[in-house]
């Protein structure tokens, strides 16, 4: 992985720069975007691609790109920060808020408290729902004006950027809602359930 | 890497790291920090790198810094002068030790170069720490066959401020066509012979070579040195085309 | 360069914890996995998700075969994917 290179023993004399107060204990901020997967990089056509919201053992919605790609658009620019600490600031993502899809299949409340991303691959991370309404949550389709490159989860992720970036899972195909909730990929190996960067939220009893 | 390298190459400037070898203490404000960066193309004298620093939050700071080693010289060397309550100096002098990283990125520069295949006489007036570039020239000279007749004309604060002085001094004593004078602007020595004061017109005059023999002038310190200096050098006759200055500052520390 | 040998060798972190869970020289076991029944050289498999953790895919057929996590709370080891790993003997 890719870091910035740090100056050792050298501290910044600005006390009231903004990135301080962006960023959440123990991380520090990189220029550069770095790429980290629990596996292969999947080679996915668009043409296959398709999106689920899925309750117990059916399908509330599901889109082809065509169709995902039709549905309201919003563009954000947020933080994120990854477990491994390094943070981006001002990062631009375009895509499909959790609100939106949810009115789309008109639900005018969320059906269940938890969900779990399924993502190509096999990677899971479960993500409590009211982290994903209110615009806290979306499944992005653009990152910086363009398609998110494969490395980085394209053709679309889910975002979730005010929890560690795990929980953005790459590559998301399907949100499963859940009554209970249940760990995933990294939550069932030590890392948190909930991830707050700003509680410093890595681990497992932390 | 011989020179004639440097000038051709057209790469793309990146950051590289630089491992830092020593530190010399060159005077009570001044240090030289001796680097040997990972992927260095070569430069020609007079050229400077950009350093960059980053703290563990994120922040970053880069200042420029004019390369004082010959591009002949093995380490790449560069100096630098305490700057009050500034944010980089202070930790090149204090804080980096040998063994550290320093990230940087270079060389920079094509219109404040020298190279030995230039054979006018050269004539090098220095304020201060502006004097780095104009010793990468010296030192160049010094290690190349050029013999081209040449003048330094050096301004600081006091004898103690007189960067590199030891070498200068036995620079000037081996070499017939090399001249060294100083000018010592606050403090002098009680048997001082030198100048006192500023770099004047009648020392100008005095050292320069003529304007009909078309010295190449090199001028670098502080501004307000370098433009009181280029101005007297234009009132002395001296074609501007043939005057290059480069300004240290305010360096926005 | 992101198989396990060559990361180990080359004393990346997150390899090492592979080096520190297990006695013999891991790099040399033989892995089989438990979806597929697929043999593996665990020295030869991709190591992915580097610094989060060790996580070892089944080269055929995906199928997650080891994940190793080090936390300030402890080191989890999980191989549910994995139907047994067999350590060879030197002098075979």
């Amino acid at each position: 992985m890719d870091e910035t290179h740090i100056s050792r023993g050298f501290r910044s004399k600005r006390q009231e720069q903004a990135s301080k107060n962006r960023l959440p204990p123990g991380q520090y901020v990189t220029t550069d975007f770095p790429v980290l997967s629990a596996g292969p990089t999947p080679q996915i056509k668009v043409a296959d691609w398709t999106f689920a919201l899925q309750l117990n053992g059916s399908l509330l919605g599901k889109w082809s790109w065509e169709e995902f790609e039709a549905l309201p658009q919003t563009t954000i620019e947020t933080d994120i920060h990854c477990v491994t600490k390094w943070s981006k600031l001002g990062t631009t993502w375009q895509g499909v808020t959790f609100d939106d899809l949810l009115k789309v299949v008109g639900l005018s409340q969320p059906p269940a408290p938890y969900i779990m991303a399924h993502c190509d691959g096999g990677y899971t991370t479960n993500v409590p729902v009211a982290d994903l309404v209110g615009g806290r949550g979306m499944v992005v389709t653009r990152y910086e004006g363009l398609p998110i490159a494969p490395a980085h989860g394209g053709p679309a992720r889910l975002l979730v950027p005010h929890l560690y970036f795990w929980k953005s899972g790459k590559w998301v195909r399907r949100i499963r809602f859940m009554q209970k909730d249940e760990r995933g990929f990294w939550e069932s190996l030590g890392y948190h359930n909930y991830g707050d960067p700003w509680k410093e939220q890595r681990y497992d009893g932390d | 890497m011989t020179v004639t390298d440097a000038v051709v190459s057209t790469r793309r400037i990146e950051w590289q790291l630089a491992e830092v070898r020593d530190l010399v203490i060159e005077t009570p404000r001044v240090k030289s920090l001796l680097l040997r960066p990972a992927d260095w193309p070569g430069h020609l004298a007079g050229q400077h790198v950009d350093v960059r620093l980053t703290a563990g939050d994120g922040y970053q700071a880069q200042r420029s810094y004019s390369i004082a080693s010959a591009p002949e010289d093995e380490l790449l060397a560069l100096t630098v002068e305490r700057v009050k309550d500034g944010e980089v100096s202070p930790y090149l002098l204090d804080e980096l030790r040998a063994g550290d990283q320093l990230e940087l990125r270079g060389p920079i520069g094509g219109y404040f170069v020298w190279t030995s295949a230039s054979d006018a006489p050269l004539c090098l007036i220095a304020g201060g720490a502006g004097v780095t570039p104009l010793m990468a020239m010296l030192r160049h000279r010094n290690r190349s066959s050029s013999r081209a007749p040449a003048v330094l004309m050096y301004s600081t604060r006091s004898l103690e401020d007189v960067i590199y002085r030891d070498e200068i001094d036995a620079m000037a004593r081996r070499d017939n066509s090399l001249r060294v004078v100083h000018a010592l602007t606050r403090e002098q020595p009680k048997d001082w012979r030198g100048h006192r004061g500023r770099i004047d017109k009648s020392m100008l005059a005095a050292n320069c070579f003529p304007p009909s023999q078309n010295p190449a002038i090199y001028v670098c310190g502080p501004t307000a040195f370098v433009e009181t200096v280029s101005g007297l050098l234009v009132e002395l006759e001296f074609d501007p085309l043939n005057i290059k200055t480069e300004r240290f500052g305010p360096s926005g520390e | 360069m992101n198989n396990v040998t060559d990361l180990v060798l080359d004393g990346n972190a997150t390899a090492n914890l592979l080096r520190q869970l297990f006695v013999p020289d891991i790099t040399l076991a033989k892995i089989r996995c438990e979806a597929c029944d697929c043999l593996s050289c665990v020295g030869s498999l991709t190591l992915y998700a580097a610094p989060m953790g060790v996580v070892l895919k089944c080269a055929d057929c995906e199928n997650v075969l080891m994940r190793v996590v080090e936390t300030p709370h402890g080191l989890w080891l999980e191989m549910t994917g994995a139907r047994n790993l067999r350590f060879v003997p030197d002098r075979e």
